[in-house]
């Protein structure tokens, strides 16, 4: 076994100015002095995953699962395939897994070792996830982390941690909630909430 | 010996620090960045990425080896730009020198080196017009090849109970020390992927089988687990697995 190959950077981060906002500004400053950014592409991505990517795209994947028992079963046995037909696809999220909760079974989703995220289906994730809270104590305690966000969990039902470790990404596919007989598959969208596509959280009752 | 980053089961952590409307409801719909700052780290870093000097687990891999009182002090952005700002000095796409004085010049808020629109964009430079073809696309880490899984589904396993990089002390690695020599059942099998282990050191994409593994809560916590009908799914390569048929 060979030692680790020196990194030459000399700790470069260290030299970094301590405000945040200008690390970035000096980040940015350099590499568009160099041409090695284009300013417009920063716009672009921020504006995708502000206001197209988000937890929106996962909700209807979810709300159709939820009125078509065809299209749950592809999505149940090829999520990336089923999830592409409405479109959603690529970065973060090219080999998709669905868990579904059952009256058996409740699914919760985390990434230990980083904050890997189905980016297609619900965007950037959000502060807590990315939490060392969250990170170390989930595989741990899930009961008790998802008592934390208002999930109490019978301890009859099994509680299926999923630490995403490779590159499969996982959306929780929750149960649909009684009384939604007559919801059609938008109103049924506006019940499915982040949360409860990472398995945190349940959907909004029908009201 | 593992890193900071690997602190799955640990001890000491708090409550999740969950946010909550007026009511105390869970908020479900916080912004998408919390800081303008946060936005931007984001996306020079992922633009950065498409200049294709390094991958996805190299970038990891750095942030794992930021020093563990910097990444413990570092919020998550913090983290994504120090190990970017070390990225690119060892890619040799700046200079040290070039570093400190843009440093030297935000510092002093002198930003006049942003009015140059002059500036020529380098070839390998990630353009607008192409984020959203190579979004979608994404970076697939399936490969196609010949090998055939030595474990089946249902199958006991134990993993490793050493970090499984042979290559390089602290290595890369994405198995988790708290499953480390424990007792597992393969539950599925998802093909061939790029093995990090060998890619985060650019030493080739080396595809090898990955399983998903089920453990036991009992098998990994003991008497402290919560529940003894829980279990936890882990995606694990083949070299991180021994059979258990004894």
């Amino acid at each position: 076994m060979t030692s680790n190959k020196k990194h030459n950077h000399e700790d470069a981060h260290s030299h970094l100015p301590s405000d945040p906002e200008l690390r970035v500004k000096a980040i940015e400053t350099l590499l568009l002095g160099k041409g090695l950014i284009d300013p417009k592409t920063l716009d672009e991505l921020i504006d995708t995953y502000e206001n197209k990517i988000g937890p929106q795209n996962g909700a209807k994947v979810v709300a159709k699962a939820w009125v078509d028992e065809n299209y749950k079963k592809r999505l149940l046995k090829d999520a990336t395939a089923a999830i592409r037909e409405l479109s959603y696809q690529g970065r973060q999220g090219e080999n998709m897994v669905v868990v579904e909760n059952t009256p058996e079974v409740h699914n919760i989703v985390v990434c230990t070792l980083c904050s890997c995220y189905p980016w297609p289906v619900l965007g950037i994730p959000p502060t807590w996830y990315k939490s060392d809270e969250y990170r170390s104590r989930t595989v741990r305690e899930p009961r008790k982390v998802l008592s934390e966000f208002g999930v109490n969990v019978d301890p009859q039902i099994k509680v299926k941690v999923w630490d995403s470790t490779a590159e499969l990404r996982y959306l929780v596919l929750p149960m649909r909630p009684l009384g939604t007989e007559d919801m059609d598959e938008n109103e049924l969208a506006k019940l499915v909430t982040r949360n409860s596509m990472i398995g945190t959280g349940l959907p909004e009752n029908a009201r | 010996m593992s890193r900071l980053h690997d602190m799955g089961g640990r001890f000491g952590d708090g409550p999740i620090p969950i946010p909550r409307k007026k009511d105390n409801k869970i908020d479900n719909n916080e912004p998408t960045f919390k800081y303008e700052w946060h936005a931007k780290a984001w996306a020079i870093t992922l633009a950065a990425g498409g200049l294709g000097e390094w991958n996805i687990d190299i970038s990891r891999h750095y942030r794992e080896c930021l020093p563990p009182r910097d990444y413990m002090n570092y919020s998550y952005y913090e983290k994504w730009l120090a190990a970017l700002t070390n990225l690119l000095i060892d890619k040799e796409l700046v200079s040290m020198s070039e570093l400190k004085e843009v440093i030297n010049l935000v510092e002093k808020k002198d930003l006049t080196l942003n009015s140059d629109k002059s500036t020529k964009l380098d070839k390998r430079t990630w353009l607008a017009k192409d984020v959203q073809k190579t979004l979608g696309w994404g970076g697939p880490s399936l490969r196609k090849t010949n090998i055939s899984p030595i474990y089946k589904i249902n199958e006991k396993v134990v993993t490793v109970k050493y970090s499984p990089n042979e290559d390089i002390n602290g290595g890369h690695t994405r198995l988790p020390s708290y499953v480390m020599g424990r007792e597992g059942i393969i539950y599925s099998y998802n093909g061939s992927h790029v093995f990090p282990d060998k890619n985060a050191h650019a030493n080739g994409e080396n595809p090898l089988p990955l399983y998903t593994v089920e453990f036991k809560a009992l098998e990994l916590w003991g008497v402290s687990a919560e529940n003894s009908n829980d279990s936890i799914y882990l995606d694990l390569w083949e070299p991180y697995l021994k059979s258990n048929n004894t």
